[in-house]
């Protein structure tokens, strides 16, 4: 970093959160995604003025500056690509205002997504987007990549649950964008712009989310299925039935068999697939929902039904599904962990469309889904140092992009696009499309600096 | 001309190519939480070893400064890492690599020094003579604060060392059930007698003997976690010829940390040792593997044995107790709930469980002095977590936890710390 730019950041932000030893440089040149990209210097501001401060700078002098939370995210998203800046918003982690009689929270950017939770439940509610990451992810990440979670299926995804935002613009300016109301229309609803833009756009300091009450019910059930047919033509039932369950998991043979090598917690070894299903509400609907899905499933060849009945027995059923990406990850150094999203009717071609290219390539692919909004996670284990091996892995990706999309689906459930997905945008968007987005990124990013290298780039 | 020495074994090296970089060791990383900075996460160290082992980083004094400042090696992230990687064997080996290169850091304070070295002598009565001198004779350890350990608030050495005063074989009372070997640390011995009292009189009234070999030495770890491990190497070649033995049942340890020495440590550090190339014979490995498979921690032992316990009685008022787990137990050994039964089974406590009891509580044996800030943050919170449950005892089963709550506990409250064994021999009745 040019000297008089360091001191200069480091006015602004304080000695403590400016880094540029190789170490501190190395520590943000990644994500949770393979890819790997120096930063010049990193710097971790504490208030919204601070990054105004930055934004000033770095605009004024053309550097690239890419926005982070806490790199959890998968599509590297947030790697610096063109090197520059690295603003990470862990610092700022204030809960401004959290509100019982209207529902909402205003938090900072760096708060995680469970300590937000943990704040919410002792007023009796909850945030709805649960991303697997929750303990160590950031609100603002959460934002950046428009993040999902298992709750999808009934609660949607993040952009279901902004009321409102702070964000920094590329050239310093501060804005806000909805507010604290429930209902706000006044306007372009600029909040959806910005949520799910992978810090192309601006950097969003704060954010305003409605909150839900906790329901008072919820009830688990795992069902086996000999056939792997069965297990998705349940997943295309159940939805079809009316019922909207919480989560509706799915774990093929591939998961199933890696955790229970690791976890030896008696899964059954010769079925082709399991479903998790929870559904939540009023204890007697839970329950008249519970025993229609239970027929379903068992109307679909299930071999075996559980139906937990305590809290206990329901954490039990919960075991291997949190386990999953973790027991694939041991087995090799590398676990590709997919993100790509059908329409539910479709569900069951895509799944065995996605074990039939693992077939082609000879790769071990398993398969996890929330398989209840179509969202699917073939998770490809591999070690990226065998270079013939690590050619097919990108084969296979690419197969199952052209296999999503061709099916009505789309290249991202809850991931993002970052680096990883971008040289397969072109499926999606046509060049108008592109064009408008480039056009977007222009006015209000008119030197490019914000997160280069990425989609519009 | 030599090849280069490995840096880390084989073995060891691998564990980075495993980091998924998944980042969800930053929740349970209690440097991290107070940081907020990647260098500080396990995450960011595989990165820098993975770095540092494909040749395109130096083991810098930044870098030592990281290893050594921004992790307690309390092993949360190698109990909570979804892909097993094993940051622990990681930062030690590096640790050790960094002690080579930069030497054992200048700021470690002397008071520490000369314990870390003088413990290692074990019962040297000299030291015992010398300590004693210092520590209890002047009054100037009320005002000395090192880092984040006021000196005020830790406990004085023993009168007589706990070896010295307790005879070698204690038998079991009763019909005799086993025999098993005491490992009883330095803590026990210099500062905590009543704990070893307390452990030696439960187990013989469960009907054991009970055999505390004289000459014991330091288990090695601090020293070895220090970064100097051929010193450590002595400590683990005199503790190997006393304490591995067939014959006995069960060697029993009071002390988390050592625990998780002889039981995980010295395998892997021996075997990693041989893998470089160092002297370390079969023979010193299968040892280590048979005093391992002996090894448990005292709570885990009663908690397993119950049965051969005296029946328990209700003294005094009502005590409210909650648990802090050392790191070197929950996450070193996988003991928790053991001692928790045995909290739960005394007549006469009110067992509460307090929020985080699983998280460090900042000590981390010498990262307390020498990195007083970070540490402070952490304690901090603990004693927090412990206040909210409004406790008038907080049991854990670790010297160091012990020290550095204890040191920090507003002494207005009146709250005590103890090891879960203190309660239980309390609620025993009198010898007949």
């Amino acid at each position: 970093m040019d000297g008089k730019i360091a001191q200069r950041l480091r006015a602004i932000v304080g000695e403590d959160n400016y880094l540029d030893s190789v170490e501190d440089l190395i520590n943000y040149s990644y994500d949770a995604s393979v890819d790997e990209a120096l930063p010049e210097a990193v710097v971790l501001p504490e208030t919204t003025e601070e990054i105004a401060e930055i934004m000033k700078l770095a605009n004024s002098a053309g550097i690239p500056v890419t926005p982070r939370g806490a790199g959890t995210n998968l599509s590297g998203g947030t790697i610096p690509h063109k090197g520059g800046i690295v603003i990470a918003l862990t610092r700022m982690k204030k809960i401004l205002e959290l509100s019982k009689e209207n529902r909402y929270a205003i938090v900072e950017a760096g708060l995680t997504n469970l300590e937000l939770q943990n704040e919410a439940h002792k007023l009796g509610l909850f945030y709805p987007p649960d991303p697997a990451s929750w303990a160590v992810s950031t609100m603002g990440g959460n934002v950046g990549e428009n993040a999902g979670g298992p709750r999808g299926v009934k609660y949607g995804v993040t952009r279901d649950w902004i009321l409102g935002l702070k964000i920094v613009l590329a050239d310093g300016r501060i804005i806000n964008t909805g507010g604290i109301t429930a209902k706000n229309v006044t306007g372009v609803d600029m909040t959806s712009l910005f949520c799910g833009s992978e810090g192309l756009l601006g950097i969003v300091s704060e954010i305003t989310v409605k909150l839900l009450p906790i329901p008072p019910f919820r009830q688990s059930i795992q069902a086996f299925f000999p056939r792997i047919d069965g297990a998705s033509g349940t997943v295309t039932r159940i939805i079809g039935s009316g019922i909207v369950p919480v989560a509706l998991e799915l774990m093929d043979s591939v998961v199933i068999n890696m955790v229970e090598d690791s976890k030896k917690i008696g899964l059954p070894r010769n079925v082709q697939g399991v479903l998790l299903i929870m559904v939540d509400g009023p204890e007697s609907e839970c329950r008249r929902q519970s025993s229609m899905i239970e027929e379903i499933c068992i109307d679909q060849g299930a071999s075996h039904v559980d139906v937990a009945g305590t809290a206990d027995e329901e954490e039990a059923l919960w075991v291997a599904r949190r386990a999953a990406f973790g027991v694939m990850s041991q087995k090799l150094p590398n676990c590709i962990l997919e993100d790509v999203t059908v329409p539910v009717s479709r569900l069951p071609e895509m799944i065995k469309g996605i074990i039939k290219i693992g077939e082609t390539y000879d790769l071990t692919i398993g398969v996890l889904a929330h398989a209840g909004d179509g969202n699917t996670h073939p998770m490809i284990v591999t070690d990226k140092r065998d270079t013939d091996e690590w050619e097919r892995v990108e084969k296979a990706v690419s197969d199952i992009f052209h296999l999503a999309v061709d099916l009505g689906g789309t290249l991202s459930g809850e991931h993002g696009i970052g680096l990883s997905k971008k040289p397969f945008m072109h499926l999606i968007y046509n060049e108008h499309e592109f064009q408008l987005l480039r056009e977007l990124k222009q006015i209000l990013d008119p030197k490019g600096i914000l997160n280069p290298g990425k989609i519009t780039d | 001309m030599d090849k280069p020495k490995p840096l880390l074994s084989a073995g060891t090296k691998e564990h980075v190519y495993h980091c998924a970089k998944c980042g969800l060791c930053l929740e349970v990383c209690p440097v991290y939480r107070e940081l907020l900075v990647e260098s500080a996460s396990p995450r960011g160290k595989v990165q820098l070893a993975k770095h540092i082992i494909e040749g395109n980083l130096d083991i810098t004094r930044h870098m030592s400064e990281i290893l050594f400042s921004q992790c307690l090696l309390c092993g949360s992230c190698v109990a909570a890492c979804p892909s097993g990687v094993d940051q622990a064997a990681l930062f030690s080996g590096l640790r050790w690599r960094a002690t080579e290169r930069h030497g054992i850091p200048l700021v470690k304070k002397l008071f520490f020094y000369v314990l870390a070295h003088k413990w290692i002598m074990s019962s040297s009565a000299w030291f015992g003579r010398w300590a004693r001198k210092i520590f209890s004779g002047l009054k100037i350890e009320d005002h000395i604060l090192l880092g984040n350990l006021s000196l005020a608030g830790v406990p004085p050495f023993n009168k007589t060392f706990f070896n010295d005063e307790t005879p070698e074989v204690v038998s079991a009372s009763g019909g005799r059930k086993g025999r098993v070997l005491y490992f009883h640390g330095c803590a026990t011995n210099y500062v905590f007698a009543d704990i070893g009292h307390s452990v030696v009189s439960v187990l013989s009234r469960m009907g054991l003997d009970v055999t505390v070999p004289k000459g014991q030495s330091c288990c090695g770890l601090p020293v070895f976690l220090s970064g100097d491990r051929k010193t450590s190497l002595k400590c683990m070649e005199e503790n190997l010829t006393l304490f591995a033995r067939d014959e006995f049942d069960a060697v029993i340890v009071d002390c988390a940390t050592c625990g998780s020495a002889l039981r995980k440590e010295y395998p892997h550090i021996l075997r990693e040792l041989r893998d470089l190339g160092e002297p370390i014979g079969a023979d010193m490995i299968e040892k280590a593997e048979l005093l391992a498979s002996k090894v448990r921690d005292v709570s885990e032992f009663v908690a397993e044995h119950m049965h051969w316990l005296p029946e328990m009685e209700h003294r005094g008022p009502e005590v409210r107790v909650t648990y802090h787990d050392p790191c070197h137990l929950l996450k070193g050994q996988g003991v928790g709930s053991e001692p928790r039964k045995i909290l739960r089974a005394i007549p006469g406590i009110k067992f509460v469980e307090m929020n985080e009891a699983g998280t460090c509580c900042g000590g981390g044996g010498e990262f307390q002095i020498e990195h007083g800030e970070t540490s402070a943050l952490i304690t901090e919170r603990k004693l927090g977590n412990i206040y909210d449950v409004q406790a008038e005892v907080v049991a854990t089963g670790c010297p160091g936890c012990n020290i550095t709550i204890g040191a920090h506990l507003d002494k207005t409250k009146g709250i005590q710390v103890m090891h879960p064994l203190q309660l239980l021999q309390r609620a025993l009745p009198d010898k007949k």
